[in-house]
């Protein structure tokens, strides 16, 4: 793009604005290099694929292992992705993450998405980076503050009525504006949570029964052979209940 | 050990949440990186991301894309990061797992920007083939797995099994 003359530039920029949404998003496809890093044109180094997404190492990582998960249709932004593909890709994200635990020897993890080029968003094609993490490498430092809850309220307000409407909160048509979002504010409330106190008792079960095994680990060898169930998982398990623990 | 995500659903944060069905909570926590900052989490708690049940994480993930719109069209925000802090190490703060959604704007101060490295060609080679033995292991305990859940069927079930499946209800039992 550098290199075009002001003619040159007039008119593609021409060119775009006459093209369908389709031949927009083939020419755009043409122009990615992550596309092109898809399709086997340049060269990467891939750790996963399957038919939705692809996974490579980053050639300009935050660490070594920092990892990037991409669909391998060309989205620009997160809100083009379709919901089975977010879904797909946090799945993904999930087993990439627990093999930066293991191979990596890694003790936590970031799955981030810079949305957007204020959110730092550098290539044209939407992805995930999974970073692993060690205890103060500094990679990405949140700091939290407190805010007030006038400004909980505020920013509520703000957002309930249309992320409600996203979600498919139904609302009533006739209302006004105003009304609806009273409407809004009460529905999910009806739909509450009989289903999940029956589902709760169960893992949390299972829960307690695994940081019995960590306890007894600990404090008396020939117990080992009683927590079958967890050391038949596989090893890995272990680390990731250590990772777990470390709150505690 | 006290879980502030728990809490919230308990009644003392009820006021901060914004949506919620029968799996997930979405609400505004007392602290936050930026104003506008909504916080997605399972009702159910899992202390990391590796816990979350695949169908669990994919609603959250969807309802994180929701919200960074949301964001977008209702406080102007020009762009969002869907972050994930998943340990202790990666600046996890509650032991409950949570996907972030942080409206940003040009300007507005947060560095959430890593300094990229430059590694050597032998060092990525070998990450690529430790990454990849490690994928390889987890397909494998992930089928491991689902096989010894179907085992768990009660006609089929063992005298062996039932004599392990008595010692993991005893263990239970232990407060």
């Amino acid at each position: 793009m550098e290199d075009m003359t002001d003619e040159q530039r007039k008119q593609l920029e021409e060119k775009l604005k006459n093209m369908s949404p389709e031949e927009l998003a083939e020419f755009q496809k043409q122009q990615c290099i992550f596309c092109q890093i898809i399709s086997g044109k340049i060269p990467s180094k891939k750790i996963y694929e399957d038919e939705v997404c692809i996974a490579i190492l980053d050639i300009n990582p935050a660490t070594k292992g920092h990892i990037l998960l991409l669909p391998k249709e060309h989205y620009a932004i997160m809100p083009q992705v379709p919901d089975e593909v977010i879904g797909h890709l946090f799945k993904v994200s999930k087993k990439l993450s627990q093999s930066l635990l293991k191979g990596m020897r890694a003790t936590g993890t970031n799955v981030f998405i810079a949305n957007g080029l204020a959110a730092g968003q550098k290539a044209q094609h939407f992805m995930l980076h999974v970073i692993p993490r060690k205890e103060g490498d500094g990679i990405i430092e949140v700091e939290e503050k407190l805010i007030d809850k006038e400004m909980i309220e505020k920013i509520k307000s703000a957002v309930e009525g249309k992320l409600n409407s996203l979600l498919g909160v139904e609302v009533q048509k006739t209302l006004t504006e105003e009304k609806e979002e009273d409407v809004v504010e009460e529905a999910p409330k009806e739909d509450a949570d009989d289903e999940v106190s029956e589902d709760e008792d169960e893992p949390e079960a299972k829960e307690e029964s695994e940081d019995e095994d960590q306890e007894e680990d600990s404090d008396n060898e020939q117990a080992e052979d009683e927590p079958e169930e967890s050391d038949d998982k596989d090893d890995g398990d272990a680390s990731l209940n250590d990772i777990a623990n470390l709150f505690k | 050990m006290k879980c502030e995500y728990c809490e919230i659903l308990s009644g003392r944060g009820r006021a901060n949440i914004l949506y919620e069905d029968n799996d997930i909570i979405v609400a505004i926590k007392d602290t936050v990186t930026t104003p506008g900052q909504i916080t997605i989490f399972p009702k159910e708690h899992y202390t990391i991301m590796e816990m979350v049940p695949e169908q669990i994480l994919e609603k959250c993930s969807i309802i994180s894309n929701k919200i960074s719109i949301a964001v977008f069209e209702s406080l102007g925000a020009q762009g969002t990061n869907i972050v994930v802090q998943n340990g202790l190490s990666a600046g996890q703060k509650v032991p409950h797992f949570a996907i972030e959604v942080i409206p940003r704007r040009e300007g507005d101060g947060l560095n959430l920007q890593w300094e990229p490295k430059q590694l050597e060609e032998h060092e990525m080679e070998g990450t690529v083939s430790s990454l990849k033995e490690a994928l390889k292991n987890l397909e494998k305990s992930i089928k491991k797995e689902k096989k010894s859940v179907k085992k768990e069927n009660p006609d089929t079930e063992t005298e062996e099994e039932k004599e392990e499946n008595y010692l993991i209800k005893s263990l239970k039992r232990i407060p």
